[in-house]
C-alpha cells in the first residue's frame, strides 16, 4: 500500500502558491497531481470528476469558504485525507476545519520536504498537530461538555475521546514532541500520530448534527 | 346620571350593612305578608272572679275595646278575671275552626259556648307567666252554633302591666297561617336577634381580647347587653322568686345598652368628656337601682319615665353625632346614624305600644331594630379590617415590585460593569498588539527596508529577513491564539517551528518541559515578551553560536514567597564574543525582560557556550485558582456515588 502512488488535488486561489504546491507534488515521484482548482466552483467540478487520495485546500476561496468543501468531501469520500493550507495554523481555522472533517493542516510557507512528509504521514494513518491546536481541540471538547456550574453538571458522555486520547492531547498542548509522548506513554511516535488522526475523525463525526450547532454558537464555526 | 351615581355610591358604602341585614329584613317581610284574617274580635267584657273560678251567673260585665291594656299595683296579689267575647256565625262551619289570641300575656283557660277548648298556662301562687308569643286553639265545629257564639277566657294576673289583644276566629287553616307569621315576629325574631347579638358579642369580644380597642369593647358589651335584654322576652314562665332578678337584668341591660350606644355616639361625635360619661352611666343605673330598692314597686315609674328617658338620652347622643356629621369632621358613618335613627324610632314605637297607641301592628319593633343597630356598629369595624387587609396586600405588592426593580437595577449595573471590564480587556489587548507591532515586526520591517534600499543585502538575505518577520508574526499569533494565553502551547509551537531549522543547521534541540502543570498562571501581557526572548535566544544560537546542541528547559521553582517561572536556553557553542552581531538582539531581550519585570541572566564562556536564563515571578492568586478549579467539569453523579459507597 505504502508504495502506491498518492493522488493529490489542490484547491488554492493564489496562483503563486497553487503553482508552488503543484510543483512540489509533481516533483515527488511517489505522488501524482490529479488537478488544481482556483475557486469553489472549479473545486466542486474537480471533486465530482476525479478520484484522489489527498485534497490540499485553502479555506479562504474567492467564492466562499472551503469549510463546506471539506465537509462534503469528508462525507462523500471518507477515504480521502483533507489537508488544510493555512497561513498561521491558528486555532480558529484549524479546529473548525477538523470539525468539518479535515485530518491535517500545513502552513503555507512550509518547505517542500514538509509538505511531502505531511502528506505521507496522513496517508500512513497519522496526523500532525501543533501544541496550540492540540490545546484548542481540548478546549473545544471541554466547551462541548459544557461548563460545570452549581446548577448544571458537565456531561462527560459528550466527550467523544478516550482517556488515552485526552492524555495525548494534553501532552501535546504542553509542547511535547511525538517522540517524548511515545516515551512517556510507552508507545511508538507513529501510534501517537495515529491517535491524533483518530481524535480528528471523532471530532468531525461528533461535530456533525447537533454539535455543529453548538460549535457555531461558540464561534468556532463562522457561517 | 349623577343621581344614579349617588345612589350607586351610597349602595356601595352600605353594601356590607345591606348584605348582613338583608336576610333579617326579608324574614320580617315574609312573616308580615301572611294571608288576611277571618274575623277580628273588637270588644271584650270583663268580670272579676276568684282565681281559677268560673264567673258567677249574675256577674257584672264591663265592656272594653280590644286591644285591652291594664296595670295593677305591684303590691297586689294574684287576681282572677273572666274575659267574654262574642262573635257571630251565619252557619255552622264544616271544617275545623280556631281561635288565635295574639297577645294573652297571662294565658288562661279558653272555652267556647261554655265548652272547654284549651288552656294556656296562667300565673299561680308559685310562678309568674308573661307570654310574648301568640296562641292558637282549635275549636271543634260541633261546639259552634249559627248566630251568636261566646268565647270565654278565664285568667289571673298580678301586679304589673297586662295586655289582652289580637283575638281572631276563623278556619284552622287561616288562623294557623296567621299564627305562624305572628309567632315569627313576636318570638322567633327575638331569638334570631338574641343569637345574632350573641355571635357579635363573642366575635368582637374575642377580637377585643386580641386587640384591645375601645370601639371593639363597646360593641361587644352592647351585644352582650342585648343578649341579656332579649332573654327577658324569651323567658316566659318563671318561678316567682326569679321575677325580680329577671326584671332587674332587663332594666340593667336596657339601661346599659342605651348608655353604650349613647357613649359610642358621643365618642364618634368627638365628645370625650368624663362628665358626659358619668351622666350617661348614672342615668342608666337609676332604673335597676330603683327597682331593687323599692322591691319592684317603682316598676310603673321605671317603665313610664325612666325607659323613655333612655331613649331621650340616646337621642341626645344621636343629635351630637348628626351635628358632627353635618360639620364633616371625623364624621360618624352614615350607616350607623341611619340604624340609630331606626332604633330610636323603634324604641318610641314600642313605648307608645305599651301605652296602648298602635301605629304599625302590635309587634315590638326594637327586637329587630336592636340587632340591626349592632350590625351597623360592626360595619365600620369590618370595613376598617378589610381596608387594612387591602392596604397590607398593596404594601406587599409594592414591596415586591420595588425588590424586583432593585434586582433589575443591580442586574443592569452588573452588566454595565461587565461590559466596561470587557471593553477594558479589549483595550488592553489592542495596546498589547500595538506595542508588539511597534517593537517587533514594525521595526524589523523598517530596518530591513533600509538595508534593501541601500542595496546591501543579497536575495538570500532578503528571504532570511522576511522569514524572520513571518516568525515574529507567528509568535504573536500563537500568543494571541489562545484567549487564556497558554504559554506552554505557544512555546511548543515555537519549538516545533525551530526544531527543523536547528536540525538542518546540525544543532540538536533538547527540550525539557516535563513536570509542569497544564496551566501556568501568568499575566497575558507577559506571554509574548517571554516567547520573543526565547525565540531570540534560539535564533542567536542558530545564527551565531556554532553550537552542536541547544537545551531549553522550562521549570517552575518555588522561592520563599512566590513561584518563579524559569526558562533556560543553553548552547555549547563558542559563546558571545565582544561586538558580535548578537548585540542588538541581546539588548532587545533585556528590554523585554525589564518591561515585564523579569530577570534576564546571560552567562557566556568563550568556547564553552552561552546560557540565557529568564526568571519571571508568577502571580499567586489563591482566588483565581479556586475559580479555575470550579470551572473544571465536575462529575457530580460520580461524587454522589462515591459518597454512597462510603
Amino acid at each position: 500500500m505504502g508504495e502506491d502512488i498518492i493522488s493529490v488535488i489542490i484547491v488554492e486561489d493564489e496562483p503563486e502558491f497553487r503553482r508552488r504546491f503543484a510543483q512540489i507534488v509533481e516533483n515527488e515521484p511517489s505522488m501524482r497531481l490529479v488537478g488544481v482548482a482556483a475557486n469553489k466552483r472549479e473545486a466542486q467540478a474537480l471533486i465530482e470528476r476525479e478520484n484522489f487520495d489527498v485534497m490540499m485546500i485553502d479555506l479562504g476561496l474567492p467564492d466562499g469558504s472551503g469549510i463546506d468543501l471539506i465537509r462534503s468531501v469528508s462525507q462523500k469520500k471518507p477515504d480521502v485525507d483533507i489537508m488544510v493550507v493555512t497561513v498561521f495554523g491558528d486555532e480558529q481555522h484549524v479546529v473548525s476545519s477538523i470539525e468539518a472533517g479535515a485530518t491535517g493542516y500545513i502552513l503555507k510557507d512550509s518547505t517542500p520536504a514538509d509538505v511531502i512528509s505531511c502528506i505521507r504521514l496522513l496517508r500512513a494513518g497519522g496526523s500532525p498537530v501543533s501544541p496550540v491546536v492540540a490545546r484548542s481541540v481540548l478546549r473545544a471538547i471541554r466547551n462541548r461538555m459544557g461548563p460545570s456550574t452549581p446548577t448544571r453538571v458537565a456531561n462527560p458522555e459528550s466527550n467523544p475521546l478516550s482517556a488515552r486520547e485526552t492524555e495525548i492531547l494534553q501532552l501535546l498542548a504542553k509542547g511535547m514532541s511525538f517522540n517524548e509522548i511515545g516515551e512517556i506513554l510507552g508507545i511508538s511516535p507513529h501510534t501517537v500520530t495515529a491517535h491524533i488522526k483518530k481524535i480528528y475523525r471523532k471530532l468531525a463525526v461528533h461535530s456533525r448534527g447537533e454539535a455543529v450547532y453548538e460549535a457555531t454558537q461558540m464561534g468556532l464555526l463562522k457561517n | 346620571m349623577s343621581a344614579v351615581a349617588i345612589v350607586l355610591s351610597v349602595a356601595r358604602k352600605l353594601r356590607a350593612f345591606l348584605i348582613a341585614a338583608a336576610p333579617f329584613a326579608l324574614a320580617c317581610l315574609l312573616a308580615a305578608a301572611a294571608p288576611a284574617r277571618a274575623e277580628v274580635i273588637n270588644a271584650v267584657e270583663w268580670s272579676a272572679t276568684a282565681v281559677g273560678e268560673a264567673p258567677a251567673p249574675d256577674a257584672q260585665w264591663t265592656r272594653f275595646d280590644l286591644p285591652l291594656r291594664w296595670s295593677a299595683s305591684e303590691a297586689s296579689a294574684l287576681q282572677g278575671v273572666a274575659l267574654r267575647m262574642k262573635f257571630r256565625l251565619d252557619a255552622v262551619p264544616a271544617e275545623a275552626w280556631a281561635v288565635l289570641i295574639g297577645d294573652a300575656a297571662n294565658g288562661g283557660r279558653v272555652s267556647v259556648n261554655g265548652r272547654f277548648v284549651g288552656a294556656i298556662r296562667m300565673p299561680d301562687e308559685r310562678s309568674h307567666v308573661r307570654w310574648r308569643r301568640p296562641h292558637l286553639l282549635a275549636i271543634d265545629p260541633a261546639l259552634l252554633v249559627a248566630g251568636e257564639n261566646t268565647l270565654l277566657v278565664q285568667t289571673a294576673y298580678r301586679g304589673g302591666m297586662h295586655a289582652f289583644a289580637g283575638v281572631e276566629v276563623g278556619t284552622l287553616a287561616q288562623m294557623s297561617a296567621r299564627y305562624d307569621g305572628q309567632f315569627f315576629l313576636s318570638y322567633t325574631l327575638t331569638w334570631i336577634g338574641a343569637t345574632l347579638a350573641a355571635v357579635v358579642a363573642l366575635l368582637f369580644g374575642v377580637l377585643w381580647l386580641r386587640r384591645p380597642e375601645p370601639l371593639l369593647a363597646l360593641l361587644a358589651v352592647a351585644a352582650a347587653l342585648w343578649v341579656v335584654r332579649s332573654s327577658y322576652f324569651l323567658i316566659e314562665t318563671m318561678p316567682l322568686g326569679l321575677r325580680l332578678w329577671l326584671r332587674l337584668a332587663y332594666y340593667a341591660a336596657s339601661g346599659g345598652f342605651a348608655a353604650v350606644m349613647t357613649m359610642a355616639l358621643l365618642r364618634l361625635s368627638g365628645r370625650r368628656e368624663r362628665r358626659d360619661l358619668w351622666l350617661v352611666l348614672g342615668y342608666a343605673a337609676i332604673g335597676p337601682l330603683l327597682l331593687a330598692v323599692t322591691a319592684q314597686h317603682a316598676a310603673p315609674f321605671i317603665e313610664q319615665l325612666w325607659m323613655p328617658g333612655l331613649v331621650v338620652m340616646a337621642a341626645i347622643g344621636f343629635g351630637y353625632a348628626v351635628r358632627q356629621r353635618l360639620r364633616r369632621r371625623e364624621a360618624p358613618p352614615l350607616v350607623l346614624l341611619a340604624a340609630m335613627a331606626l332604633a330610636l324610632a323603634a324604641a318610641v314605637h314600642d313605648f307608645l305600644l305599651s301605652r296602648g297607641v298602635t301605629l304599625f301592628g302590635s309587634t315590638l319593633a326594637l327586637h329587630w331594630a336592636g340587632p340591626l343597630l349592632l350590625i351597623a356598629l360592626a360595619t365600620p369595624l369590618v370595613d376598617r379590617f378589610v381596608r387594612i387587609l387591602r392596604e397590607a396586600e398593596t404594601a406587599r405588592a409594592e414591596l415586591e415590585t420595588r425588590v424586583r426593580e432593585r434586582e433589575q437595577l443591580l442586574k443592569r449595573n452588573f452588566e454595565r460593569l461587565r461590559e466596561s471590564e470587557r471593553l477594558q480587556a479589549t483595550a488592553q489587548e489592542r495596546q498589547r498588539i500595538m506595542q508588539d507591532m511597534h517593537d517587533g515586526l514594525g521595526s524589523q520591517l523598517l530596518s530591513s527596508l533600509m538595508l534593501v534600499e541601500r542595496g546591501a543585502v543579497t536575495q538570500e538575505q532578503v528571504a532570511q529577513i522576511l522569514r524572520e518577520c513571518i516568525d515574529d508574526m507567528r509568535l504573536a499569533i500563537d500568543a494571541l491564539a489562545t484567549e487564556d494565553a497558554g504559554l506552554l502551547s505557544a512555546l511548543g509551537n515555537l519549538r516545533f517551528r525551530m526544531e527543523p531549522r536547528l536540525r538542518a543547521a546540525g544543532i540538536d534541540l533538547a527540550w525539557n518541559a516535563r513536570g509542569l502543570p497544564e496551566e501556568i498562571d501568568l499575566n497575558p501581557d507577559a506571554v509574548l515578551p517571554i516567547l520573543r526572548i526565547v525565540q531570540e535566544a534560539l535564533t542567536n544560537a542558530l545564527k551565531h553560536s556554532r553550537a552542536r546542541a541547544v537545551q531549553v528547559s522550562v521549570a517552575i521553582e518555588h522561592s520563599w514567597d512566590a513561584q518563579l517561572l524559569t526558562i533556560r536556553v543553553a548552547d555549547n557553542g563558542r559563546g558571545i564574543t565582544g561586538e558580535s552581531s548578537g548585540g542588538r538582539g541581546l539588548l532587545n531581550m533585556r528590554n523585554r525582560a525589564n518591561r515585564i519585570g523579569a530577570q534576564l541572566k546571560l552567562e557566556t564562556v568563550p568556547g564553552a557556550g552561552t546560557v540565557v536564563q529568564l526568571v519571571y515571578r508568577l502571580e499567586t492568586q489563591g482566588g483565581d485558582t479556586t475559580t479555575r478549579m470550579s470551572q473544571l467539569p465536575l462529575n457530580t453523579e460520580a461524587v454522589i456515588e462515591r459518597a454512597r459507597q462510603i
